[in-house]
């Protein structure tokens, strides 16, 4: 198949994006349009979709509030979603799909579930946000606290963005220090110092991965290529005593998933031990101090008790358990299908986390994670589409299962899997 | 001699004035701790506050300074902040149950009163297909049409989850499309938390940013220029210094982050004119004027048309929604349009999209704004002449349904008269009125809220409580 072609059923973008964005991932890559075959679509009726997409892209930038949601990476329109439960999603042309995108993470124990929307209705009955201290923020904070091993202090912010704004400038205030280390291929939310390609070389100082991001926001971001022992150590090396921290994703999500290497975490705790750094883990908060941070909405008792029953469900016994089998079947499944059909796949699994990559792999970095065949992953994801499977329009994301996933619903990815491993 | 004041579990009890150094109180500045005497002591209240303590003290070992946000903490009225049960219309009750007319509204969002009907309603049904997808969904494009045809600005507009996010948003924009590295804030403005944003002013009228908080690198806020508010000359001297360099002055076209300040007539017209000759953007930070001043917001207000404006609180109806929007040709720069990358996984949700729908279609409805502006105008107005009655220097303002007063002479006209205001009596008056059932902010450095919920009677009781305690203070 090329990749060149124009389709007119799917209404794609054309043209090539030669700049930064592309899936979450804040290191610049070409993206490619890519344009998809009609075969592969045929049995889908998008044109509410589209509808809906030609009017979006009048009113918002690129018709999405979140670039990864216009399918640039996979070509073709993006899908217009009117509802969503447990582990289904259903768009505006009524087309029903399994969904492992799960909103990008937070449907761990499904969507909608009836729990937490009882609680929902519950609880705004008294309000949705106060400004004020209310007791649902303890709940939630006491239950954050004894569940994360590293948090004895938590605050709440209103995004994963917000949140390592307020780590990157604590870290800095608490050591003093002003330099970071990053990994390529991480990404930790769009505040300027995280928004930093790396150049040339296995390590190097940070230059803005976006118009807009002054040099001297991101010149103080070092970036090492994830699971590179040496180059981390060489950073601290030629950067002595003016780390403030290393941040990471402790398993990547947001260049595909990609798992640390054996002693790769307990290596970069000890070399920041060492060294006097603070080692951050991304979607943690560190402890506080007199550093200014705050939010309107911050805490609400919404929010606050969304969470709280969230968390109620997944530490009931045996959740992980649940997220381990299914999904260790369903990547499991998917790789040999891909194999079986002659495609180079390679991929896995940590609980309710996984992701494929359409390469022989070991991938250990994003380089490795580029080496993928993105056009064959377009070809995948819209072959799944049809067959009523959602997965994350990109192949640089990770994919994830909830408690709601069933047993069934994996069989019936896997069928289908095999069914477009021998199409593509 | 520096008393406690003896609230529960021995908590510190001070209260913070601000030093005279041209920074609003809302940053981790260095400030003086002062404490109130024991004639506000926790004894002396008539308020039941056991639980709002308990759960206070127990915050306190959960999360820093025992809040999620500072302002929160009372730390400039002195005490124990208060623990929110529920809200509705223009009431809140805290958990002692104690009941109070509210003027914060959550500080800005509740401007139809708090949990209503409508809102939930929509809520309710909204829910039910799921609170978050993750991908585009029919709700946001319904609001970004409201949102553009309301506000003259803004022809294409970008959701995100707080103001904070925003005016980050705003400001990556403009650096983009100008291709110039500076940006001009007033000092006592407040824009959300990003690093250059995050810039005390020193001495002087117009100085180079130095950082307001710890953490904050000096890099960060070098290009951040800061001048005082409705100072012209100031800005012409900064344009005149930093000449081709200026990627755009954003400000609050009425200032609610230093207590309620009014632009000086042609104060705006002016910034308007300095930043096109410039080739410089304005930013209008409408997070809080946006659809309160009026349903356009303080562009509608006063006529003046900014390039970009970030707005937040109200078009999230009670959920963490903000925006930025402005010129098409500005905004498709932004991801994925064009390259300038900002993103987020909750952006645009339907359950936020849904409670910022219902909210614009309640204070669209004709009246609204008469409403507000006739019962504000009655609120400010008795106040002040109540304190003056009582023998209080005291001014205050109001613009429909924002308003302010501080403990000082006035005329107020930026951040440093704002800091001239008698902070103990503030505070001494925020208590009693709490005990006489009325929440205002609890800092004098902040706007105060109405909402359409709030009747005449609430205004009434208000205006006597204020008597009351202004005679007491």
């Amino acid at each position: 198949m090329t990749a060149a072609a124009a389709v007119s059923g799917v209404g794609l973008t054309l043209g090539v994006s030669t700049s930064a964005v592309r899936s979450r991932s804040r290191s610049p890559l070409v993206t490619m349009a890519v344009s998809v075959d009609e075969k592969t679509n045929k049995s889908l009726t998008l044109s509410k979709s589209q509808e809906a997409f030609t009017a979006a892209k009048e009113l918002m930038p690129g018709g999405v509030n979140s670039p990864v949601r216009a399918f640039k990476s996979v070509g073709g329109q993006p899908i217009v979603i009117d509802s969503v439960k447990g582990s289904r999603m259903r768009d505006i042309d009524g087309n029903e799909y399994i969904d492992y995108v799960g909103s990008w993470g937070p449907a761990i124990i499904g969507h909608a579930d009836d729990q937490v929307l009882a609680a929902l209705s519950e609880t705004m009955k008294k309000g949705t946000s106060f400004g004020a201290p209310c007791l649902l923020e303890n709940s939630l904070a006491e239950m954050v606290i004894s569940a994360v091993p590293s948090i004895e202090m938590v605050r709440f912010v209103n995004s994963g963005t917000e949140a390592c704004m307020g780590v990157l400038r604590l870290a800095r205030a608490y050591t003093g220090n002003e330099k970071i280390i990053k990994f390529e291929g991480c990404y930790h939310g769009h505040a300027d110092p995280f928004l930093v390609k790396a150049g040339s070389g296995v390590a190097t100082l940070g230059l803005p991965d976006s118009p807009g991001v002054p040099k001297a926001a991101t010149f103080e971001t070092l970036i090492a290529p994830f699971n590179d022992f040496s180059a981390v150590e060489k950073l601290f090396e030629d950067n002595k005593g003016e780390i403030a921290a290393v941040i990471l994703e402790p398993v990547v999500g947001n260049s595909g998933f990609i798992p640390p290497k054996p002693d790769f975490l307990s290596f970069l705790r000890k070399i920041t031990k060492d060294n006097n750094s603070l080692l951050v883990f991304d979607e943690m908060v560190a402890p506080a101090g007199p550093m200014y941070q705050a939010g309107t909405l911050s805490g609400n008792p919404l929010a606050m008790t969304a969470g709280i029953q969230t968390l109620k469900r997944i530490k009931e016994p045996g959740t992980y358990e649940y997220l381990d089998k299914i999904t260790g079947e369903l990547v499991r499944g998917i790789i040999e299908a891909g194999q079986k059909a002659g495609h180079a796949i390679c991929g896995g699994h940590i609980s309710g986390m996984f992701g494929f990559f359409f390469t022989e792999g070991p991938v250990y970095n994003f380089a490795d994670a580029k080496k993928s065949d993105t056009a064959k992953f377009a070809r995948f994801y819209w072959g799944m589409l049809a067959e009523g499977v959602y997965l994350a329009p990109s192949q640089f994301e990770a994919g994830f299962t909830s408690l709601a996933h069933s047993p069934d619903d994996i069989k019936k990815t896997i069928a289908a899997a095999e069914k477009v491993f021998r199409e593509i | 001699m520096i008393e406690s004041m003896g609230l529960g579990g021995g908590a510190s009890s001070y209260y913070y004035i601000p030093e005279a150094s041209g920074k609003s109180s809302w940053c981790g500045c260095r400030m003086q701790q002062v404490s109130l005497n024991n004639h506000n002591n926790n004894n002396n209240l008539n308020l039941s506050l056991a639980n709002s303590q308990q759960a206070f003290t127990a915050a306190l070992d959960l999360m820093p300074g025992g809040v999620n946000s500072p302002v929160r903490a009372f730390k400039s009225v002195g005490g124990q902040p208060i623990f929110i049960h529920s809200a509705k219309g223009s009431r809140m009750w805290d958990i002692d149950a104690n009941q109070y007319i509210d003027y914060v509204g959550s500080w800005g969002p509740a401007i139809i009163g708090h949990s209503h009907p409508k809102v939930l309603a929509a809520l309710a049904e909204t829910m039910q297909k799921g609170t978050s997808f993750g991908a585009p969904c029919l709700l946001e494009n319904t609001l970004a049409q409201m949102v553009i045809a309301a506000v003259p600005s803004i022809e294409m507009v970008r959701f995100v989850n707080s103001g904070t996010e925003a005016c980050m948003g705003a400001l990556r924009l403009a650096r983009a499309f100008t291709g110039k590295p500076k940006i001009i804030k007033f000092e006592g403005c407040y824009h959300g938390h990003a690093d250059s944003l995050l810039v005390k002013a020193g001495s002087g009228v117009a100085t180079l940013g130095l950082p307001d908080s710890p953490g904050v690198p000096k890099a960060a806020t070098s290009d951040t220029l800061t001048a005082p508010y409705n100072h012209i000359s100031a800005v012409e001297n900064l344009f005149h210094h930093h000449k081709g360099d200026i990627a755009a002055v954003i400000l609050e076209p009425v200032v609610g982050n230093s207590g309620f300040i009014l632009p000086k007539p042609d104060f705006l017209a002016a910034i308007r004119k300095i930043t096109e000759e410039n080739d410089s953007l304005l930013i209008f930070d409408e997070v809080m004027t946006g659809f309160r001043l009026a349903y356009g917001g303080a562009q509608e207000y006063f006529g003046i048309v900014p390039d970009l404006t970030t707005l937040g609180k109200i078009i999230g109806g009670g959920l963490p929604v903000g925006a930025y929007g402005g010129r098409r040709n500005i905004m498709e720069m932004v991801a994925p349009a064009g390259a300038v990358y900002q993103a987020g996984t909750l952006s645009g949700s339907p359950l936020a999209m849904a409670a910022g729908i219902e909210t614009m279609k309640i204070i669209r409805e004709p009246g609204s704004y008469e409403y507000l502006d006739k019962i504000t105008g009655e609120l400010v107005n008795g106040i002040v002449e109540a304190g003056k009655r009582a023998g209080h220097p005291m001014c205050g303002g109001h613009i429909n349904g924002m308003f302010g007063f501080f403990f000082t002479e006035g005329p107020v006209n930026n951040f440093a008269d704002a800091k001239k205001s008698d902070a103990h009596k503030f505070a001494r008056f925020y208590w009693g009125m709490l005990e006489e059932g009325v929440y205002f902010a609890p800092s004098q450095f902040e706007a105060g809220f109405t909402s359409l919920a709030h009747t005449p009677d609430d205004i009434q009781f208000t205006i006597a409580a204020a008597h009351k305690v202004l005679s007491n203070i």
